[in-house]
């Protein structure tokens, strides 16, 4: 069975919606403490991938190993699986009629029924290291998109995942607050946790990647270092895409 | 060099332009900036005066305040004033329909007990204000019941009732702690016997034998008192329209919320019975569906059972307005963003606590004018039980005309029936817009 080392184990992951194939025979495997990058055009499958990893897509084929919990198909055990996951959108979706703090809080008070001063203090430790602390108190709305995008990665680290999935968490950004995200992931990064990111900044890809995944039409064409991807890649299309975003 | 600086003095402020501020200049501006806004302004005005006039001239000035009979209203101004002695005679009925004089004072009682129950809710420094709304709709009918109905109450009956009295007696000693104390009853009470150390499960245990304690008080004090019976045939006027339309807001919203989650739901058999009840009632209009219940759902019954007129009346009500309810909520439902669904599952929250903390909290909140809406017009749908023949505000009205001394006389008994409808629904209107204002604070501005 899977190694212990192992946090996430895709064998021949296969999924459709409706008649598209949208993944084609995918297998990945990523060890505690990796960091992932997956690029790629729009439309190749890079989302959908990291959606099954959570469940919050259903894969039909193939199989899904978190944490050494089998991923069902029919997903009934979401609950399981999630408490290991984080997963920070690219329209940051956090909750507009809840304060950053409260955002920050109803996992751990509803799902976990962690007391209320446990699961603040957590949240108000998570907010310290994202640098947005003296916003706890304020809505959503009320913040910049990089702080918005800041308080979903606490968010999403109050629950304690083991894996962070980051589906294009700069991609709704302006320029200059891509930064502060990208400058809050390394950091993530740096503390050892295992990450799999979907993104296009390859300046991030070069600094923190163990491994660069680019995906066409729903399969993985090459897995490779950084290093190696960025100066020498393996496959015409990987080149011709790297042409078009550097 | 620094005695080379001059010393600044600011100007000081002069008034604005006459012509730019002021009663005089609100004026010009607004309603006689040129010359086919002076002359709407003028027609605006001319028309109001006319329509004013003529209902003041009719309502108060030409009107006659003392007679015995119609006639004598006749025969004083003829058709040019009105003729309020007739209202004013029948007023008590028109609020408390046919219930007997020397009862009516249960009535009274009865709601001022929901108003109190109700206060809480406006005090500040009350914090459980979802338990006491909470606790107002399901407690309180149990508690109103006896109230107006009466009469001979079994064990089940005197049970339910205790249980609504207890419910109003912990709401004020909640009240009364978390405005004194700012802390709950319950926490009172345990701080007051000196076991704030003592384990959970002792102080749960501790909070239970109190509720106990009341409940059984309260079922004494039941016991003790009787009142004799009002069948719901003498209910009527303004009462039985607080009752019907009561129970009918109080039921819609819950049944609705969950029609319309029902609806969504991925479970086919779930969503195509909710989409089956919400087309089926939603098709037929409440004066067919009114006819129904009052007609043929006694065929279907076994014999010898008889459901109360009122009851059926209710029942087609509620039914009638949930299904409604449930599509405006839907509409609400369907304006929350998906990302908002897939944060909550991602966070793995599951499917109960992703509607009641993330989807309805925000959905409800854009409903709002829609839902009062609809209340406003479940409100005034109650009208539509006279067809079945209850005595409800606007039936009473009518009665006024059919009393020999009274004959004829309709428009002044429907003024007043307007004026008491406008009441009811401008203050639900101005409560809606209130409570957008106040959910709106500090929350949107980016």
């Amino acid at each position: 069975m899977t190694k212990p080392d192992r946090m996430i184990e895709i064998i021949n992951l296969n999924k459709w919606f409706g008649p598209f194939h949208v993944l084609k025979d995918i297998n990945l495997t990523v060890r505690d403490g990796e960091k992932f990058v997956i690029c790629g055009p729009s439309g190749s499958g890079k989302s959908t991938l990291i959606r099954c990893i959570n469940q919050l897509e259903l894969h039909q084929e193939g199989s899904i190993v978190v944490d050494g919990i089998e991923v069902e198909a029919k997903g009934r055990n979401q609950r399981d699986i999630r408490s290991r996951v984080g997963m920070v959108f690219q329209s940051f979706n956090l909750f507009p009629h809840l304060t950053v703090l409260e955002n920050c809080t109803l996992t751990p008070l509803l799902g976990q029924q962690m007391p209320k001063v446990e699961a603040e203090e957590i949240a108000m430790i998570h907010l310290t290291r994202v640098g947005i602390a003296e916003q706890a108190q304020k809505y959503p709305l009320q913040l910049s998109g990089g702080q918005q995008q800041r308080v979903a990665i606490a968010r999403a680290l109050c629950v304690k995942p083991k894996i962070m999935l980051f589906d294009e968490p700069t991609s709704a950004l302006d320029p200059e607050m891509i930064k502060e995200v990208l400058d809050v992931m390394v950091e993530l990064a740096e503390a050892g946790m295992t990450m799999i990111c979907v993104t296009h900044e390859m300046g991030f890809a070069r600094q923190v990647a163990d491994q660069v995944i680019f995906m066409d039409q729903g399969e993985i064409v090459e897995t490779n270092t950084p290093e190696a991807f960025f100066t020498k890649p393996a496959y015409d299309r990987s080149a011709d895409f790297l042409s078009h975003i550097l | 060099m620094t005695s080379d600086l001059q010393t600044f003095v600011p100007r000081p402020d002069r008034p604005p332009p006459a012509d730019s501020a002021g009663v005089a200049a609100w004026i010009r501006k607004n309603l006689f900036s040129d010359i086919p806004n002076a002359l709407m302004t003028l027609l605006g005005a001319y028309i109001a005066f006319t329509v004013l006039s003529a209902v003041l001239n009719w309502a108060l000035f030409n009107a006659v305040w003392s007679a015995d009979t119609r006639r004598e209203c006749l025969d004083a101004v003829g058709r040019a004033g009105a003729c309020w002695p007739g209202v004013a005679i029948w007023f008590e009925n028109l609020i408390y329909g046919l219930y007997p004089k020397d009862q009516v004072w249960r009535i009274n009682v009865g709601f001022l007990a929901l108003i109190l129950w109700m206060v809480p809710l406006w005090i500040p420094r009350v914090t459980s204000k979802i338990g006491i709304g909470l606790s107002a709709v399901m407690l309180y009918p149990f508690l109103a019941s006896y109230f107006f109905l009466g009469g001979d109450k079994g064990v089940v009956w005197t049970g339910l009732i205790a249980l609504g009295l207890t419910g109003f007696v912990i709401v004020w000693a909640t009240a009364l702690t978390e405005t004194l104390q700012a802390k709950t009853a319950g926490a009172w009470l345990i701080d007051a016997l000196g076991r704030a150390n003592a384990e959970e499960k002792m102080q749960t245990r501790i909070r239970l034998l109190a509720v106990l304690a009341i409940f059984l008080l309260a079922c004494l004090a039941v016991w003790s008192v009787s009142f004799t019976e009002v069948r719901t045939r003498f209910w009527g006027g303004l009462f039985l329209t607080l009752v019907i339309s009561g129970i009918g807001i109080t039921f819609s919203l819950p049944a609705g919320i969950m029609l319309a989650l029902g609806r969504r739901s991925n479970m086919p058999v779930i969503a195509s019975l909710s989409t089956i009840f919400i087309e089926l009632f939603r098709s037929v209009p409440l004066i067919t569906i009114l006819f129904m219940f009052n007609t043929m759902l006694p065929l279907f019954m076994p014999a010898g059972t008889e459901v109360n007129q009122l009851l059926r009346a209710i029942v087609a009500v509620c039914l009638f307005a949930s299904a409604y309810m449930a599509e405006i909520i839907r509409g609400g439902l369907q304006a929350i963003p998906n990302g908002q669904y897939e944060a909550a599952h991602s966070l793995g929250l599951t499917y109960w606590q992703t509607t009641s903390q993330v989807v309805l909290p925000q959905a409800l909140k854009i409903m709002i004018p829609a839902i009062v809406g609809n209340f406003i017009g479940l409100f005034k749908d109650t009208t539509l039980v006279s067809i079945i023949g209850l005595f409800d505000l606007m039936n009473m009205a009518r009665a006024i005309g059919e009393d020999t001394n009274w004959l004829g006389l309709f428009i002044e008994p429907f003024f007043v029936v307007s004026l008491i409808y406008f009441v009811f629904c401008f203050a639900m209107s101005s409560y809606s817009i209130g409570l957008e204002k106040k959910l709106a604070t500090g929350r949107d501005t980016g």
